[in-house]
């Protein structure tokens, strides 16, 4: 016991480095998860007050039994899945076509105009979006008509409003998958592939057996990035559907922000807290799948 | 080097075709964002597809000096306040915890700590609503500008960023300090720090650019519109008593524009910086 | 150690700086937009005069974030000096955190308050206490563009057969003359529960009836004749008339607000506090018409539609509370009410002055518009708003895929209503 005080003492300058990082992780990111989930055990009308009443897992019980609850999250996960192919599918893409020499010296802007989404305010950009995609107001929709085309449903359907969200989404969020697919790209071993070339093979033999395992890290990466982000959908939601049309859109995080603003805070937290094990359970298996196909 | 020579004519116009309707849908978004700043609810409705306004009315600006009660002046000093705040904390906190953590990993406490920093940024922060404002509360932080800069402070992609250039520092370099007889302190300030310079720049553009486009804490941790910034306050324009359309539009653009012209001028930093933040991840 | 001190001697600065410490200046918090600021920087004003040095700063925020806002003040002792919004929402604030003060004997210490009816005093009270003074009387009419009504040479709806008809033209007829069909007969919302609920009330009380989903006994009433009616032509104005713009599914205050504004819609409803705005040059300019929301039966009268009332509500943990409620209560007076008429174009005096108004602001100010209130199921029912979200559900599956047949699905919505209730009403 001595000897880690020790040690500790010893090293105390680096407790005093780590320090304030530690006060603002504790501060702001662990103590407020263990409330929520502390609040998850409690009655929502005695939730903020200062002795709240213990229910156990009820609130649990009741998320899981609400049929909304059930939907919510099973159209959150199609939503995800969805997400994750559509981002990092269309990242992939760009991201061999931005790095070939194809486009020659368009390419730095081809690149920026993908990746400034990025770093536009999500909300700026959905509110816009919103509008472009209006049925009868819209932009696109005017486009398809002059262009003799049959007209988008868009947010108007909870047939197409899905994928509304989800192309806003890609719009918004895949320059980030992009660009870390053309760092990995750019640090390949290019010798492998002219050895390849030597012996014969193709194109897409090159780019299957070559050049495809050496960016496993970033499609690893991008996975477990964009599941965490597509899990957690939400200001998309806010601002272009509320959840609507007919809760085509109404996600777990959405749902659970709902209940909250109604005073359901128990039952608010238990999804929280249910969707955060998911988040958790999810990343973790993707990790644990990309290290062993990497070891194989 | 790739072939160069090789290529098909015929493939890079396929490139082309490809990638040009790509940008265009790319960038239309913004285009339209624009011109709609400077049309009116009506014209933008019946004739969504003009590509120019129908004049240069710039009166719009004056329409939103006002929302909510609250000068729009004011939103932008908080946008810019709140922002710059939040980046000098966050780099200044990050940079010396994650120095810690790499230096000394095997330390207690060390590894729990990262793993609590790691948890937190997987929660689904939307959902913190209630226990992020029962802690500003309890802390007599809420509705206060610190509450929400030191929130805003910590982020996944900054600490990466700061990890990995500290592992990638040759141990050499920092057992030479400590034969020498330079403390700590003195290896932190004379020695790893300038070689940071760098990163930390990085950094700080990238804390700059995500802390910049953030609404939901702000709204949360607020207990006023005073301390909102431009994002939150265009969340805001919208209520029961009508929205603005065309207002909205405007405050759009000025949300996006300060920020796309700061991308664009430091495009290369931002783009191999958070590619290399996450990579680490 | 000297940066860690600093950043916690910034909080502690910042912490010690937000705690309001004027003494001197009122905080109210509303969702009245720009017109709502205006009008309580007049009334400050005006308060000023016998209160010198006293300062009243109001501050709006979207419904939503009003909501959430004010409990959490509420919650937190962070609370503002007033809070200002419709009866309904005020209890809401009531049930969730218990802090809203009791006004009774400031009410009963007000002489001169003849002109609020018992209606009026009704919807003040919630659980034995008075939470808020009534300050403005809510009411929302029908409104028609009227430069539309002339192009397609039509009057003004009186029937709901006039108003399909009307629909139809302004949909079809190109009544903006732009040249495209882009055009819709009503401007309508259906997002979040309580929108379409909101719309479905409109056109069931202001059609005469008493009673949107449930009657004071527990009777659901969607499928009485009468009701059964409305609702099925309110459920085919969404669907199957396309009457509405399709997104309209997806529509909520907002975005209804922007069909109104962009003159894409031609009928739509018009509450008291948005004449003002809809008079100004660069909205509707003020053509549109008002008047009562159309007739579905011949026997019974139509109206225009009384949500209730606005009003000031003290929290119990306001900082000035004295102040405050000094406040709430000058509100009532001559002054503040005119302002108020003049400003948000709605108040409760009836001896203001109306002559400065438009005709259309008039229209409410002089009452012309026979009146019906809204019913007030949470009062009496517990389990209402839950057996309204349930019901709102069920609507928006029929909107959003429509049934060849209405009927059967009334039906078996009131059936599933009746059930649900029944269910509810044990627990």
């Amino acid at each position: 016991m001595s000897a880690a005080l020790g040690e500790i003492w010893r090293n105390r300058i680096f407790y005093l480095f780590a320090l304030p990082f530690a006060v603002l992780t504790i501060l702001f990111g662990v103590w407020p998860i263990v409330l929520s989930i502390e609040v998850s055990f409690t009655a929502s009308a005695t939730a903020l007050k200062p002795s709240p009443t213990w229910v156990g897992w009820a609130n649990y019980a009741t998320v899981l039994a609400d049929p909304l609850f059930v939907a919510s999250l099973g159209r959150t996960l199609v939503y995800t899945v969805l997400s994750v192919v559509a981002n990092v599918g269309v990242a992939l893409g760009l991201a061999v076509l931005f790095d070939s020499t194809l486009l020659k010296r368009g390419n730095l802007f081809f690149r920026l105009a993908v990746f400034l989404p990025v770093v536009t305010p999500d909300v700026a950009g959905y509110v816009v979006w919103r509008w472009l995609y209006d049925r009868s107001f819209g932009a696109f929709n005017a486009a398809l008509a002059g262009l003799g085309l049959p007209a988008f449903t868009g947010l108007s359907s909870p047939d197409t409003a899905t994928l509304s969200l989800l192309l806003a989404e890609l719009w918004h969020h895949t320059g980030f998958y992009m660009i870390i697919f053309l760092a990995n790209l750019a640090i390949r071993d290019r010798a492998l592939e002219e050895a390849a070339v030597i012996d014969g093979a193709d194109a897409w033999q090159r780019w299957r057996w070559v050049i495809l395992p050496q960016i496993r890290p970033a499609l690893i990466i991008n996975t477990v990035y964009a599941l965490i982000q597509f899990l957690k959908t939400f200001t998309v939601v806010v601002v272009m559907t509320k959840g609507g049309p007919n809760d085509a859109t109404n996600f777990v995080s959405y749902y659970a922000w709902q209940l909250f603003d109604q005073g359901r805070y128990g039952e608010a937290t238990a999804m929280a807290t249910v969707l955060f094990g998911l988040v958790v359970v999810l990343s973790l298996g993707v990790f644990v799948f990309g290290d062993r196909e990497a070891a194989r | 080097m790739n072939g160069v020579g090789r290529t098909h004519p015929l493939l890079r116009f396929a490139a082309w075709a490809v990638a040009l309707p790509v940008a265009v849908l790319f960038l239309y978004p913004y285009w339209w964002m624009m011109v709609s700043a400077l049309r009116s609810t009506r014209e933008i409705m019946s004739a969504p597809l003009r590509l120019l306004p129908e004049r240069l009315d710039l009166s719009i600006f004056s329409e939103i000096s006002r929302i909510g009660g609250v000068e729009l002046w004011r939103y932008a000093l908080n946008s810019v306040a709140i922002t710059g705040a939040s980046t000098v904390v966050g780099v200044v906190v990050t940079a010396l915890g994650a120095y810690a953590l790499v230096r000394k990993p095997k330390l207690p406490g060390f590894a729990v700590l990262r793993w609590g920093f790691l948890v937190a940024i997987m929660y689904p922060y939307m959902l913190l609503v209630i226990p992020v404002y029962l802690v500003m509360y309890r802390l007599g932080l809420l509705g206060s500008y610190s509450g929400i800069v030191l929130f805003l402070a910590l982020g996944p992609i900054q600490f990466f960023l700061f990890e990995q250039f500290f592992r990638a520092i040759p141990k050499e370099v920092i057992e030479a300090a400590v034969i020498d007889g330079a403390s700590e302190a003195q290896i932190l300030f004379r020695i790893v720090l300038p070689m940071a310079a760098p990163v930390t720049a990085t950094v700080a553009l990238i804390t700059f650019l995500i802390n910049w486009a953030q609404w939901f804490p702000v709204m949360l941790i607020s207990t006023t519109p005073d301390t909102y910034t431009l994002p939150v306050a265009l969340l805001s324009m919208n209520g029961e008593l009508g929205a603005n359309f065309q207002g909205i539009m405007a405050l759009a653009v000025l949300v996006t524009l300060p920020i796309a012209v700061l991308f664009l001028l430091a495009q290369k930093r931002v783009m191999a910086g958070m590619a290399a933040g996450a990579v680490k991840g | 150690m000297s940066i860690v001190s600093k950043i916690f001697g910034a909080v502690a600065l910042t912490a010690a700086a937000v705690v309001p410490v004027n003494a001197q200046q009122l905080t109210v918090w509303h969702d009245l937009g720009d017109n709502g600021i205006k009008w309580f920087e007049a009334m400050g004003a005006e308060y000023a005069k016998t209160r010198p040095g006293i300062t009243v700063r109001s501050l709006s925020f979207p419904t939503d974030q009003w909501f959430g806002r004010v409990i959490g003040a509420l919650n937190t002792d962070t609370a503002p000096d007033l809070i200002f919004n419709n009866y309904e929402r005020v209890i809401r604030i009531e049930t969730q955190t218990g802090k809203v003060e009791d006004l009774a004997p400031v009410l009963a210490g007000i002489a001169d308050k003849a002109f609020l009816g018992e209606d009026d005093l009704r919807v003040a009270g919630f659980r034995g206490k008075t939470i808020i003074l009534p300050i403005q009387r809510v009411q929302m009419g029908f409104g028609v563009r009227k430069s539309w009504l002339d192009k397609v040479g039509e009057k003004f709806p009186n029937t709901w057969e006039d108003a399909e008809r009307v629909a139809e033209a302004f949909r079809d007829r190109d009544p903006d003359g732009n040249g495209k069909a882009d055009t819709f007969g009503f401007a309508l919302e259906a997002a979040k529960p309580r929108d379409l609920i909101h719309m479905l009330d409109l056109f069931v009380f202001g059609s005469g009836l008493r009673h949107t989903l449930i009657d004071p006994q527990g009777a659901i009433v969607v499928d009485e004749p009468a009701h059964a009616k409305v609702l099925e032509e309110f459920l085919k104005t969404y669907s199957t008339y396309r009457f509405v713009a399709p997104d309209t599914i997806n529509h909520s205050f907002a975005e209804m607000y922007q069909v109104i504004e962009g003159g894409r819609a031609g009928m739509f409803r018009v509450g008291d506090w948005n004449v003002k705005k809809w008079d100004g040059a660069n909205v509707l300019a003020g053509d549109f018409l008002v008047g009562p929301w159309p007739k579905f039966a011949a026997d019974r009268d139509n109206a225009v539609v009384i949500a209730g009332m606005r009003g000031v509500a003290v929290p119990s943990n306001a900082p000035n509370k004295a102040l405050a409620i000094d406040f709430a209560k000058f509100m009532l007076s001559k002054a503040a009410q005119q302002a108020s008429l003049d400003n948000v174009g709605a108040a409760v005096r009836k001896d203001l002055d109306v002559s400065a108004l438009s005709p259309r602001a008039q229209y409410f100010a002089r009452a012309e518009g026979r009146l019906v209130a809204y019913d007030f199921p949470e009062s009496i029912h517990e389990f209402y708003p839950e057996l309204e979200a349930a019901y709102h559900r069920r609507l928006l599956a029929g909107i959003a895929n429509p049934p060849a047949d209405w009927k059967p699905f009334i039906a078996e919505t009131a059936k599933e209503m009746r059930d649900l209730a029944a269910k509810l009403a044990k627990k």
